[in-house]
C-alpha cells in the first residue's frame, strides 16, 4: 500500500479572516473562573481556599494521577471563592475564582527549571501544565512519558485544517525560533530521531519561516500538507507525514510516533525557557457577527463573554457560539463559561447561520463514502444505525471514524451522520461488553 | 460586565456544510437538461415541450398526491419528481398521447418510487420503469416517430416509403437500410425519443454536470467505453452506435441516478460496464433494436450486490507486521 | 371457539380468501387471469375439485395412515383434476385450450392440498364440504376480479365484450406477467384494508398471523412469545 493511496476529506471554504493578523493580548479581566478539569484524566483538586491571595503561575490545583495536568493561576490577585458550577463541557465542576489585582506578578516559583536527565524533563514537562492544545487536551507530561529511544518520529502539527482557525498560524510566524528549540529539547531527551512538522500548503510563510530557522537541520523536515480537511487529524498527519498507519485502538506510540501541536510545543519551551507554565491561550475570536475578529492571548479561566466583549462585542444577537473549529468544535449553551487550556477558538454565529438545517432522506449519491478519510462507508453505517443493526455497525467498522465530521459537512440530505455514528459507536461497545 | 446569553443552540459538530443540498443538485439535473431540451424542441416543434411539461406537472403532481394520501411530508420541494417527469419525457416519442404520458408518470411516481418508500428507497430507476412499462404496454404508440423535414435526409427516405414505425437510426440499421451521417446523429437531426436525438446537447448537459460535481465521471466513461469497445468488437460503427438511441441519454442522466446506482467509485465503474454490455447484447442478439433501458434497470437490480462487493476497508494497519511498517 | 357452518362457509371468501390472505396458488392464478372467461373457468374447476376432494379425504381419514397421507390425498385429488379435465374437453374445448397446463397442474395446487391437510384431514365430512365450497368460490371470486380488471386494461373488454378497446388504446402491459403482480398487489393491499381489524388481530398471536399458521405443524395456540 505505502503512500500510493491519499486518504479523502473535503474541501471546507478556508474563511480564514484573521490570517495574517497579529495577536493582541488581552488586559486581565475583573475575575477569572479557572475550572479544575481542563485535561483528559483526574481532575486536579483546589490548593487555595478563599481569602488566600495568588501570583500569576503560582500552583492553585494539583492531582496525584498518573494522567493529569497541574494548574496554575493565570493572574494575580484574592481567591474569592471556591465554587461548584457548569463548565464549557457541560458538567458539574470546581472552579477557582480569582478576583484580579491588575498588577500581573509573577509568582516566586516561576524560574527555569533545571533539566539534568529525562526525569527531569518529565517533570518539567507535567509542571508546564501544559495539554495538548489541538484539542485533544491530553497531559504533555504524560505523553512524553515513555521509555527513550522508542520512537522514531515526533510529529509536530501545524495543519490548523478547520476554517476560521488562525491562531497557530500566527504562532509559528511569531515564535518560529521558540518551537523549533522546544522540539530539540523533546528529541535531545526523548532520544527521537526525526522530526516532521506538517504543514498545510496555504500557508507558505510559515513553511517558509520554518525552512529559514532550521537552515539544514538534517533530523527536522517540513512537510506541505494538501489543503483538505482533515489533514490535523491525528491519523491523518502521521499517515501523510510518515506513511504509518495508526487506527482504532492504537495510539500513535504503536506506530512508533508522537504527536504534538505546534502551540504544546511553544508553551512547553516557554516554561523550559522562563518556567512560567500555561496560564494564557491564543485564541482565534471570529465568527460571522463579531466586530473585530482577532486573535488574542486570553488569560486562562477568563470569561468567553469578556473575551468577545474585547473583541468589540457582537453585531447582532447571537445564536451559536463554538469553542474550536466549526467542523469539530463544541457549540455551547451559553457565553459566561470560562475559557480553559485547549480552547483555541471561540465562534459566534448569528441566527441566518445556525438555523437548524431540515434533515432529507438519503439519496445515495455517495459523496459521504468519497469524503471519508478513514475510508468508510457513512451511508450504509447510517441505515444500519437506523435499522439499530449491530451486526452490520461492525461490518462496516464504524468503531474507525473518527469523528471529523467530513461526512455531515458534505451531505446534501443534511443529516447528522458523525453524530448518529458517535451514538452508533456506543452501541457497538455496549453490544460487546455483554 | 457584558451582556450574557443564556440561549444558545446547541448542535452537534459540524457547524459549517456543503453548500449543495438535495434540491440543489436537482436543479442541476434540469439545468443539465436544458440544451436537449432545446434542440427537441428545434427539431420537433413546439410539441415536444408540452409533452416535457406535461409530464414533469403529472410527476410533481403524483408525488403531492401520494405524500398527501399517505400523510407524509410533502417533498415536492426537492425537484426529485420533477426530474423524474422530464427524464421520462426525454425517453417518449414526440407523438404519444399526453394521457399515456401520464399513465408512465403515475407507474414512475406512485408504483416504482411512491410505494417503496420515496426518495432514495426506490431500487430502480423510476423514469426508466415508467419508459419500459409504456413501452410494454403501448407497444405501437412507443414506436410511432415523428417525421419532418429538418431531419437528416436518410430518415425522410424511409418515412415516404415506409410507414413511421421504425424510423430511427437503429430501426434503419435493424432492417439494412442506408442510415443518417454520424455528423447528422450527433447534432440530433434524426427521430427518435424526444431527448435522446442529440448526442451534443447532451454530453453539453453531462460536462455541466461533471463540473459542478453533481455526477463522477465514473459511469458515463465506463458505460460509453463499454459501448465503443463492444461496437469495435461486434464490427459496428462505434460513433453511430454511440450516437444512437438512448446511450447518451442513458449513461448521462439515468444510469447515474443516485439511488439505483452503486456508491462507490469502483462499483460505478462496474456498473457502468454491465450497462454497456447488456445494451450491446441486446442491440446485436435481441429482438428490439434498442437496449439501454432495459440494460439499465437490470444493473440497478444488481447494484445492492455491486455495493456489497465493493464495500470499502477502514484505513488501518496491515494485519500483521503491527504497527511499525 | 367452534365455527358455525355458515362461518365455514364464508370464511374462504374475504376473511381467510385462500389467493389474497392465504396467498397460496399464486402462480396458477397469476398465469390464467389475463381473460375473465379464464379466470371464471378455472375458478370453477378449482371450485369442483376442491369441493369433492374435500368430502372425499374427510371420508377417508380414518382409513388414510398418517405417514402416506399426502401420496393418498394426492392421488383423491388426481382423479377428481382428471375427471374436471376430460368434462372440459368435452363440453368446452375452447376453455381447456386457453387454461392448457394448468388444469392438470391443480393436482399440485396448494390451496386443495392445503385445505386437505389443514382442514379435511381433521374435520367432518359435512364442513369439509362447506369449507371446500367457500373456498373454491373465493378462489374463483379472485381469480375472475382479477382476470376483469387486467382483461379491462389490459385489452379493453370483459368477457370478450368490448368496453373500452376502440376508443382507448389498452395498455397491454396488464395482461403480461408485471401486471398480473401489480393487480395481485393491489388486491391484496385492498383486503388487508378491508380486513384491518382481524389482521391486526392476527398479527399480535405471532404465529397465528401468519398466513401459513393453519398448515404448520408447529403452530402454537396464543402464539409463541409475547
Amino acid at each position: 500500500m505505502g503512500l500510493t493511496k491519499r486518504l479523502s476529506g473535503v474541501h471546507v471554504d478556508h474563511r480564514k479572516n484573521t490570517a495574517g493578523m497579529p495577536i493582541i493580548p488581552m488586559p486581565v479581566p475583573e475575575k477569572v473562573y479557572i475550572p479544575m478539569s481542563m485535561h483528559i484524566g483526574a481532575p486536579c483538586k483546589p490548593l487555595v481556599k478563599a481569602g488566600d491571595t495568588v501570583k500569576v503561575g503560582q500552583l492553585i490545583g494539583d492531582t496525584d494521577a498518573r494522567i493529569g495536568a497541574p494548574i496554575h493561576s493565570s493572574v494575580s490577585g484574592t481567591v474569592e471563592a471556591v465554587i461548584q458550577g457548569m463548565t464549557q463541557l457541560g458538567k458539574t465542576d470546581t472552579s477557582i475564582v480569582i478576583k484580579t489585582d491588575g498588577k500581573q506578578e509573577l509568582a516566586d516559583t516561576v524560574v527555569p527549571p533545571e533539566i539534568n536527565s529525562f526525569e527531569d524533563f518529565i517533570k518539567a514537562a507535567r509542571d508546564s501544565g501544559v495539554v495538548g492544545l489541538g484539542g485533544a487536551s491530553f497531559p504533555m507530561g504524560a505523553k512524553l512519558n515513555i521509555k527513550p529511544g522508542t520512537v522514531d518520529y515526533l510529529v509536530i502539527n501545524g495543519a490548523e485544517c478547520e476554517p476560521y482557525i488562525t491562531v497557530d498560524h500566527a504562532v509559528m510566524l511569531t515564535y518560529t525560533r521558540d518551537i523549533v528549540d522546544g522540539i530539540k529539547a523533546i528529541m535531545k531527551w526523548l532520544q527521537i530521531p526525526n522530526t516532521i512538522i506538517g504543514i498545510e500548503g496555504n500557508k507558505p510563510d510559515a513553511i517558509k519561516a520554518f525552512n529559514d530557522v532550521l537552515a539544514g537541520d538534517a533530523s527536522i523536515k517540513v512537510h506541505e500538507l494538501r489543503q483538505i480537511y482533515p489533514q490535523g487529524a491525528e491519523r491523518v498527519i502521521i499517515y501523510e507525514c510518515t506513511g504509518r498507519k495508526v487506527s482504532y485502538g492504537m495510539l500513535p506510540l504503536n506506530a512508533g510516533c508522537i504527536v504534538a501541536n505546534v502551540s504544546s510545543v511553544l508553551k512547553l519551551q516557554h516554561y523550559l525557557k522562563t518556567g512560567l507554565p500555561l496560564v494564557s491561550k491564543y485564541i482565534t475570536v471570529d465568527g460571522n457577527i463579531v466586530v473585530h475578529p482577532q486573535n488574542v492571548e486570553v488569560p486562562v479561566g477568563t470569561m468567553i463573554s469578556d473575551v468577545i466583549e474585547f473583541c468589540g462585542g457582537l453585531k447582532e444577537e447571537p445564536k451559536k457560539i463554538v469553542l474550536g473549529g466549526p467542523m469539530m468544535g463544541r457549540a455551547i449553551p451559553r457565553d459566561d463559561l470560562a475559557v480553559m487550556k485547549a480552547n483555541s477558538a471561540i465562534l459566534c454565529f448569528n441566527g441566518a447561520f445556525a438555523g437548524q438545517r431540515k434533515e432529507t432522506a438519503c439519496i445515495s449519491c455517495g459523496r459521504c463514502v468519497a469524503a471519508c478519510p478513514m475510508g468508510l462507508m457513512p451511508a450504509k453505517i447510517s441505515r444500519a444505525f437506523r435499522d439499530k443493526d449491530v451486526e452490520m455497525l461492525k461490518e462496516y467498522e464504524v468503531l474507525y471514524c473518527m469523528d471529523c465530521g467530513s461526512c455531515a459537512y458534505v451531505c446534501p440530505a443534511r443529516k447528522p451522520l458523525n453524530f448518529e455514528f458517535r451514538q452508533a459507536k456506543a452501541m457497538v461497545m455496549e453490544a460487546s461488553k455483554k | 460586565m457584558a451582556e450574557r446569553h443564556t440561549d444558545l443552540i446547541v448542535a452537534s459538530a459540524p457547524h459549517v456544510c456543503a453548500p449543495a443540498n438535495t434540491a440543489s443538485i436537482m436543479r442541476d439535473v434540469l439545468i443539465a437538461l436544458i440544451p436537449a431540451l432545446a434542440v427537441s424542441v428545434y427539431v420537433f416543434g413546439i410539441r415536444a415541450l408540452i409533452l416535457a411539461v406535461s409530464c414533469v406537472i403529472f410527476c410533481v403532481f403524483f408525488e403531492w398526491l401520494v405524500r398527501k394520501i399517505m400523510k407524509r411530508d410533502n417533498t415536492i420541494g426537492d425537484l426529485s419528481a420533477a426530474v423524474t417527469g422530464l427524464i421520462l419525457a426525454f425517453n417518449l416519442p414526440v407523438g404519444l398521447p399526453i394521457w399515456m404520458a401520464a399513465v408512465g408518470c403515475l407507474i414512475a411516481i406512485v408504483v416504482v418510487k411512491q410505494l417503496f418508500g420515496g426518495l432514495g428507497q426506490n431500487f430502480a430507476n423510476p423514469a426508466i420503469v415508467g419508459r419500459i412499462a409504456l413501452f410494454i404496454g403501448f407497444a405501437s404508440p412507443m414506436a410511432t416517430w415523428v417525421i419532418n423535414s429538418k431531419m437528416s435526409p436518410a430518415i425522410m427516405a424511409v418515412a415516404e416509403v415506409d410507414a413511421v414505425t421504425g424510423a430511427t437510426p437503429l430501426g434503419l440499421l435493424a432492417a439494412g437500410q442506408q442510415v443518417p451521417s454520424n455528423l447528422e446523429m450527433f447534432l440530433g437531426l434524426i427521430s427518435g425519443s424526444m431527448g435522446e436525438i442529440s448526442a451534443a446537447a447532451l454530453i453539453l448537459g453531462g460536462i455541466y454536470l461533471i463540473v459542478r460535481k453533481v455526477i463522477s465521471p465514473a459511469i458515463p466513461v465506463s458505460f460509453l467505453a463499454t459501448v465503443a469497445v463492444l461496437s469495435l468488437v461486434f464490427g459496428l460503427d462505434p460513433i453511430f452506435q454511440l450516437c444512437a438511441g438512448g446511450v447518451m441519454l442513458g449513461a448521462i442522466f439515468m444510469a447515474t441516478d443516485y439511488v439505483t446506482s452503486p456508491i462507490t467509485t469502483s462499483g460505478r465503474i462496474i456498473f457502468g460496464i454491465g450497462c454497456g454490455l447488456f445494451t450491446m447484447l441486446i442491440r446485436v442478439y435481441a429482438s428490439y433494436p434498442e437496449g439501454v433501458s432495459f440494460a439499465i434497470l437490470l444493473m440497478n437490480i444488481l447494484t445492492p450486490h455491486i455495493d456489497r462487493l465493493t464495500r470499502h476497508k477502514a484505513f488501518k494497519p496491515a494485519p500483521e507486521g503491527g504497527a511499525a511498517k | 371457539m367452534k365455527k358455525t357452518k355458515l362461518q365455514i362457509l364464508t370464511n374462504g371468501i374475504i376473511r381467510e380468501n385462500p389467493v389474497l390472505v392465504l396467498v397460496l396458488g399464486t402462480c396458477p392464478t397469476l398465469a390464467i387471469s389475463t381473460q375473465a372467461i379464464n379466470g371464471l373457468g378455472m375458478g370453477v374447476s378449482v371450485l369442483v375439485v376442491l369441493t369433492c376432494s374435500n368430502i372425499m379425504i374427510s371420508a377417508l381419514k380414518r382409513i388414510i395412515p398418517d405417514t402416506v397421507r399426502i401420496p393418498c390425498y394426492i392421488v383423491v385429488i388426481a382423479s377428481f383434476v382428471t375427471m374436471v379435465q376430460l368434462a372440459l374437453k368435452a363440453y368446452l374445448p375452447s376453455l381447456d385450450k386457453a387454461l392448457g397446463v394448468y388444469i392438470p397442474l391443480i393436482v399440485v395446487n396448494c390451496i386443495i392440498l392445503g385445505r386437505a391437510e389443514a382442514f379435511a384431514g381433521k374435520n367432518s365430512v359435512i364442513d369439509s364440504a362447506l369449507d371446500g365450497i367457500g373456498m373454491g368460490i373465493g378462489y374463483t371470486l379472485t381469480a375472475t376480479v382479477m382476470a376483469c380488471i387486467r382483461e379491462l386494461l389490459g385489452s379493453g373488454t370483459i368477457f370478450g365484450h368490448a368496453v373500452t378497446a376502440g376508443t382507448i388504446t389498452p395498455f397491454t402491459i396488464m395482461v403480461m406477467a408485471p401486471g398480473g403482480f401489480f393487480i395481485f398487489g393491489c388486491l391484496i393491499a385492498l383486503v388487508n384494508k378491508l380486513t384491518k381489524g382481524k389482521v391486526k388481530e392476527k398479527q399480535q398471536n405471532k404465529c397465528l398471523g401468519c398466513p401459513g399458521a393453519a398448515l404448520c405443524s408447529h403452530v402454537q395456540e396464543g402464539g409463541a412469545e409475547e
